[in-house]
């Protein structure tokens, strides 16, 4: 349990021209929930397709549960669950079928109905996924995620197109799966929700991460009562009005 | 003993196609396209011109329609996201390639057997029992002939960015030009390496001009069957090598046993060397995209 959850060194990606993701420094302890926050296009999911190998760094390095994310994709995501953003589900497949498919890659024993009951999708299980709303999608991936319960789960916008039931939901395994000892990483460019789950939070803006830390030590920092959201914090440290009109609360 | 890990991918993909229609209309598309005796292969071949049937299945309409249910099998993933499931499993992208492969072939397979049994059935009643072994030899050549068409359709559908240009090359350049127009392209090109005209009626006995036409991938199938077949050393449809041996009757067809008649035969022309040729052909695409999928942005 020495290694940390997480842990990036000068992590950048660029495209061109462009930088997506600059020289990032991020540490995240096991065990500990923290939300990555920031607007559209700060770099959020960036970082999450570079944990996950989904694309891979122009420079630094980043280690997930120890492993090399790049080289040790198997070993790192035996133990990672991912609900990533931006995704469609398999059309034909049932929901049962879904799961199949992660428990029996994973070789893990989770049985598909449990699963499912527990993001309230149980009544669904025979159906296609071509069938499902975007919040029904979001629920199955969110299952998927907790397949063979992974000591890291990496929540990739996880309360977008969910009503408040679903985002009562993601509140309520986010805790759970902390309880039982997992990390868990979440990205949201909502921050109204955050608060209530996260134990630390860091803030990326345009590609760099501007202030991480719990609730109460970022109030102080910016010298802000202890009833500030996080949105107040946000708006302090990047002086207000600039890119306030993109913020989702 | 544990199944590999990519097994739940390739059950995932056998089971995508085979739950689509147009898998299985398929089958009966290819009993159609294949079943066309002749005379002159009946006396040739007698009740084996049932074998022959799947040959002719095999050649044109069954490669279109495996690049069909393949060529988005990667794309189509990039494009909506899914792509991103796979990716978060402990797998590696080889290991998903290879699911895909072997995935989207047995789900081609199934429908293409069907339509064996179906054009076995039909031929055993009305030319009688054939040959068991070159029966079930062509068969199994056009099993690996559909498997190396799904591992070239996931090649090209692992490295593209864009649905557009995956069918240009594939539609356009391996299944137009390799597959079904070589015997023009490919003469053509041996034409304006060497500067020898030729006329496809009386072919020259040049090694090189054989060699260019065996690596269609398409060609290189229907020797290897034809030789199963028993029916001349040659690329082209059975029917058709038939004829050029044919006492009395001249075909636009190339035919090894014809053009060297009496003259020795480059050993690189042996059939067995057109299995290699496919195989290759399974493998080189599939190698080449494994590498730059491997060390791609895929999100």
């Amino acid at each position: 349990m020495t290694s940390p959850a997480i842990e990036t060194d000068g992590l950048s990606k660029q495209y061109g021209e462009v930088v997506a993701l600059d020289a990032l420094n991020m540490t995240v302890a096991q065990g500990e929930v923290y939300g990555f926050l920031g607007p559209n296009g700060a770099g959020k999911s960036t970082t999450i397709n570079l944990l996950m190998d989904y694309i891979k760094p122009t420079s630094g390095t980043a280690r997930v549960l120890g492993y090399d994310p790049w080289n040790d994709v198997v070993a790192c995501h035996q133990r990672v669950g991912i609900c990533p953003d931006r995704f469609e589900t398999y059309e034909s497949l049932s929901a049962r079928r879904h799961l199949e498919l992660v428990i029996d890659t994973k070789r893990a024993d989770d049985d598909p109905r449990a699963l499912l009951e527990h993001v309230g999708l149980a009544d669904a299980i025979e159906r296609p996924a071509g069938e499902f709303s975007q919040g029904m999608e979001q629920r199955l991936a969110l299952a998927m995620s907790l397949v063979g319960e992974p000591d890291l789960l990496i929540l990739d916008e996880p309360f977008t197109g969910l009503d408040p039931h679903g985002v009562a939901l993601v509140r309520d395994v986010v805790e759970a799966e902390s309880e039982r000892g997992a990390t868990v990483f979440f990205s949201s460019h909502v921050l109204g929700q955050v608060d209530l789950v996260c134990d630390r939070v860091g803030i990326l803006y345009e590609g760099d991460l501007i202030v991480e830390g719990t609730l109460p030590a970022l109030r102080d920092t910016c010298d802000l009562s202890s009833d500030a959201t996080v949105e107040d914090i946000f708006m302090r440290l990047t002086d207000g009005s600039a890119h306030a009109g993109e913020m989702d609360t | 003993m544990a199944l590999p890990r990519w097994f739940p991918v390739a059950r995932k993909e056998a089971t995508t196609l085979l739950r689509s229609k147009g898998t299985w209309i398929l089958a009966p598309l290819l009993v159609v396209w294949g079943y066309g005796p002749t005379y002159i292969s009946w006396d040739i071949l007698g009740p084996d011109v049932t074998v022959g049937f799947i040959q002719v299945a095999g050649s044109t309409l069954l490669p279109l329609c495996v690049l069909l249910l393949t060529y988005r099998s990667i794309i189509q993933e990039r494009t909506s996201g899914s792509l991103k499931f796979l990716l978060g499993l402990p797998l590696t992208r080889t290991d998903i390639l290879i699911g895909k492969v072997l995935g989207r072939s047995v789900g081609a397979v199934l429908p293409f057997a069907l339509a064996t049994v179906v054009l076995g059935v039909i031929g055993g009643v009305k030319f009688g029992l054939f040959s068991p072994v070159r029966f079930i030899g062509v068969f199994l050549v056009t099993v690996l002939y559909i498997a190396v068409l799904v591992s070239v359709a996931t090649a090209a559908s692992a490295v593209t960015t864009s649905t557009v240009r995956v069918t240009a090359v594939l539609f356009g350049g391996f299944f137009l030009l390799l597959t079904l127009g070589w015997k023009i392209v490919g003469v053509r090109l041996y034409s304006a390496v060497t500067g020898n005209p030729v006329n496809p009626f009386e072919p020259p006995a040049d090694g090189l001009l054989f060699a260019i036409l065996r690596i269609s991938p398409g060609r290189a199938y229907r020797t290897i069957t034809n030789w199963i077949l028993g029916v001349g050393n040659s690329g082209g449809q059975y029917t058709s090598v038939i004829e050029v041996l044919y006492p009395g009757i001249s075909t636009n067809e190339y035919v090894v046993d014809a053009a060297f008649s009496g003259q020795p035969v480059p050993a690189y022309l042996h059939e067995s060397i057109a299995l290699v040729v496919l195989l290759l052909w399974g493998v080189i695409p599939l190698a080449l995209a494994s590498y730059r999928f491997n060390r791609g942005d895929l999100a």
